[in-house]
């Protein structure tokens, strides 16, 4: 239904995208996922006709909306990463005036209004101004406001961004009801992979405006099966230790951090009597060696060497 | 649409309470202080304001009055004209309208300059000059005539006033008044046993570019700086809305209205009218408050609704422009240099702070090319009792202005919204 080609987005010398190619179908939820200054919400402004790609297509049911954005504007819906929307405005007078730009109005509107106060769970904070809801409940409005007109595709560009627990399930909830109840199709876009495993049908990986991973959850996991990833835990750790592991031919990576290592080897060495004498020779005293059964934040550090997030 | 959005914008104002009491609460209070520190400098007696005044007496007032007694003598018993002779010697209205203007008390504010009939067209031409007094060559004879023979023709000063110099020609116009009211109160005859009859400045002698004193009201400090701080002052309504436009798309609501479908220029043309409507309401409300604290009054409606229709329509171009070029650049730094640096300059050029323009014809045309100084020029020709017809000029520049920057504004409005 709508389609990626060979998109690029080149800001000054660097390329913030560079030959993206990625397909949407009806009904599915798709994960973007990447960690900061990936591309994402470049590569999904070009997709919602918001910024001109420097090369590549948009295509929208085989057309391109390069030339002619407006068939596909009409059936999507944009939450931007950024709360947009009037902060001096109550809950429902936003909503008034996004309705009313959508060319909603009278009874129609106000069903609508109500509706979606109810599903964003805004119902009785409706007569509020914005500024003083909490980050959770911006974020729930910012969602609503871009259902207003039903849109058949909704983007949704890190919407969970920097909210309290509750209000991040109650978001991912919501997605799965629109999907479910009303084959809402969504391109989700996180830096946390577990929103995206929980929510996603399929899944694109970015890096630094690279496209580096793409398929169905099980497809990419995958990508580890030849592997196993170990995580090491004790007190502390030392350079001595951490030399040995990454000097050591079968490890293929390795994480530190302060009271836990992570290293990624094939699956079918055995490495515990080693690094049991490793950390042997270098005074480390271990908590816990485990095998993990392999996350997508696991894909992530084994494309690139290095964690989602820091 | 568009009334969506100039609704909305409404809204958002009304809901920064701090911000309309700051657009609205500053020029008043700047107008209390300004008009109140400055008023004793308009009225008089500031080594600030430099007024050159000319003078040139058309006739020998000497011999006037020597042929007044002749001629008299030859249709009047001797006894009657002996009567009379000394108070007729005294009537020296020429002299003593002289006196008023060269004496000690003006010498620091006026540079007073009796120029010879020859030097008239030299004199009325010179745009230095404040105002040029003259004084017909029968005037002597005439207003004697007027007086004691009770002929019916009222003779006439000749004053030209430059325009230009709006304080000056206005304490001019104030001393002439007062010249006019000595001399039918009588102050100078009464004693003399002369009749009191009006000596009457003409009405309807406007030599050349130059406005005459006829129509003039005086400007007082407090009409001055009210006009001079509603102009300056509304020029901030064009970068509130330029940096509400900015946060829009900052913030992707501009996304969200290009992703309904709505053509940019509908966001435009609502940024541009809600602009001129606030411009005007701010406009009304700084005028009504003169009005009813200051007495601030229009003796034109007509006129002065025209000139802030003209001039609110100006700033919403500022605004637009403002808008479009911090699109363009995706930046607020234009919107900020504006109501920082360029308001002020635009203040000071069009005459907001103190009459700037008086000091040299270059500096007064700059200032009413800036659309605040034209509004300001417009609104003070207003209160000394002109009409459209004279602010005609003003008006057609305000409208010019705010087409081209409107057109700039468009020009440079930027195809696609999003700023990532
Ligand atoms: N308008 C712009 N001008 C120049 N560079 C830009 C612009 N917008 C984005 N970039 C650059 O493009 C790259 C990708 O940015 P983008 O915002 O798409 O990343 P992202 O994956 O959405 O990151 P985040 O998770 O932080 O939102 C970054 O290096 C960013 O600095
Ligand atoms: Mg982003």
């Amino acid at each position: 239904m709508l389609e990626l080609v060979d998109l690029s987005k080149k800001f000054k010398q660097i390329y913030a995208v560079k030959n993206l190619n990625m397909f949407i179908e009806k009904g599915e939820i798709i994960g973007l996922l990447g960690p900061n200054g990936a591309g994402k919400s470049t590569a999904i402004s070009m997709l919602t006709s918001l910024v001109e790609p420097t090369d590549g297509d948009v295509r929208f049911h085989n057309k391109s909306i390069l030339k002619k954005p407006a068939p596909l504007r009409a059936v999507i819906g944009m939450v931007p990463q950024e709360i947009a929307l009037y902060d001096d405005l109550t809950a429902q007078e936003n909503l008034q005036f996004f309705g009313r730009i959508y060319r909603l109005k009278g009874a129609v509107l106000k069903k609508k209004i109500d509706e979606i106060l109810e599903l964003i769970g805004l119902t009785d904070r409706r007569k509020d101004v914005v500024k003083t809801f909490s980050g959770g409940m911006k974020r729930r409005l910012n969602i609503g406001v871009a259902l207003l007109h039903d849109p058949e595709v909704i983007v949704m560009d890190e919407p969970t961004v920097g909210i309290d627990p509750q209000s991040r399930s109650y978001i991912l909830e919501t997605v799965k009801r629109l999907n479910a109840e009303r084959q809402m199709t969504v391109l989700y876009t996180s830096h946390y992979m577990e929103e995206v495993e929980f929510l996603c049908d399929r899944i694109y990986i970015m890096d630094k405006g690279d496209l580096i991973a793409s398929g169905t959850k099980e497809e990419i996991k995958r990508i580890l099966s030849a592997e196993k990833t170990i995580s090491i835990k004790a007190d502390r750790f030392n350079d001595t230790f951490i030399d040995l592991l990454e000097q050591n031919p079968t490890i293929n990576r390795v994480v530190a951090e302060e009271k836990e290592v992570t290293i990624i080897t094939a699956k079918e060495t055995n490495l515990f009597s080693d690094l049991i004498k490793m950390a042997e020779d270098t005074g480390i005293e271990l908590n816990s060696v485990d095998v993990k059964t392999p996350t997508l934040e696991d894909v992530f550090l084994h494309l690139t060497g290095r964690a989602l997030r820091d | 649409m568009i009334g969506q959005i100039i609704k909305k914008q409404l809204l958002l104002l009304w809901r920064n309470p701090m911000q309309l009491v700051l657009l609205a609460g500053l020029p008043i209070i700047l107008i209390a202080i300004l008009g109140t520190a400055l008023s004793g400098m308009m009225e008089g007696g500031s080594p600030n304001i430099n007024m050159k005044i000319g003078f040139i007496n058309h006739g020998d007032e000497e011999k006037q009055i020597d042929q007044f007694i002749a001629d008299m003598e030859e249709e009047l018993p001797s006894e009657t004209v002996e009567s009379i002779r000394p108070a007729v010697e005294q009537w020296k209205p020429a002299a003593m309208l002289k006196d008023v203007f060269d004496n000690e008390e003006l010498k620091e504010m006026t540079q007073f300059n009796e120029a010879q009939p020859a030097e008239r067209d030299k004199i009325l031409a010179d745009d230095s000059y404040t105002a040029v007094i003259e004084i017909p060559e029968n005037f002597t004879y005439e207003t004697l005539e007027n007086r004691i023979l009770d002929k019916t023709n009222e003779p006439a000063l000749n004053v030209s006033l430059n325009n230009g110099h709006q304080i000056g020609s206005s304490i001019v116009n104030d001393i002439l008044h007062q010249f006019q009211e000595q001399l039918t109160l009588g102050e100078f005859l009464a004693n003399e046993g002369i009749d009191q009859t009006v000596l009457q400045l003409d009405e309807g002698l406007v030599p050349g570019d130059k406005t005459s004193i006829s129509q003039k009201n005086p400007v007082s400090a407090k009409d001055y700086y009210a006009v001079g701080m509603a102009v300056m002052n509304v020029l901030f309504i064009a970068s509130t809305i330029g940096s509400i436009a900015f946060l829009e798309r900052q913030i992707h609501v501009f996304d969200r209205v290009i992703l309904a479908n709505v053509s940019r220029w509908i966001y435009f043309i609502g940024t541009f009218i809600s602009a001129s409507i606030i411009s005007a309401l701010h406009l009304l409300i700084v005028y009504g408050f003169a009005w009813a604290v200051y007495g601030v009054s229009w003796p034109n409606l007509a006129a002065f609704f025209t000139v802030t229709l003209a001039f609110a329509i100006a700033v919403g171009g500022i605004a637009v422009l403002l808008t479009a070029i911090s699109y363009r650049f995706n930046s607020e730094v234009i919107i900020n240099f504006f109501s920082g640096i360029i308001v002020t300059l635009m203040a000071v050029l069009g005459g907001s702070f103190f009459p700037i323009g008086d000091s040299s014809p270059f500096i007064r045309m700059l200032g009413n090319l800036t659309p605040n100084g034209a509004g300001m020029s417009s609104y003070l020709k207003i209160i000394r009792g002109d009409g459209i017809v004279e602010i005609s000029s003003h008006l057609l520049f305000l409208a010019v202005f705010a087409l081209v920057a409107i057109i700039i504004a468009a020009l440079s409005f930027p195809k696609r919204g999003a700023s990532i």
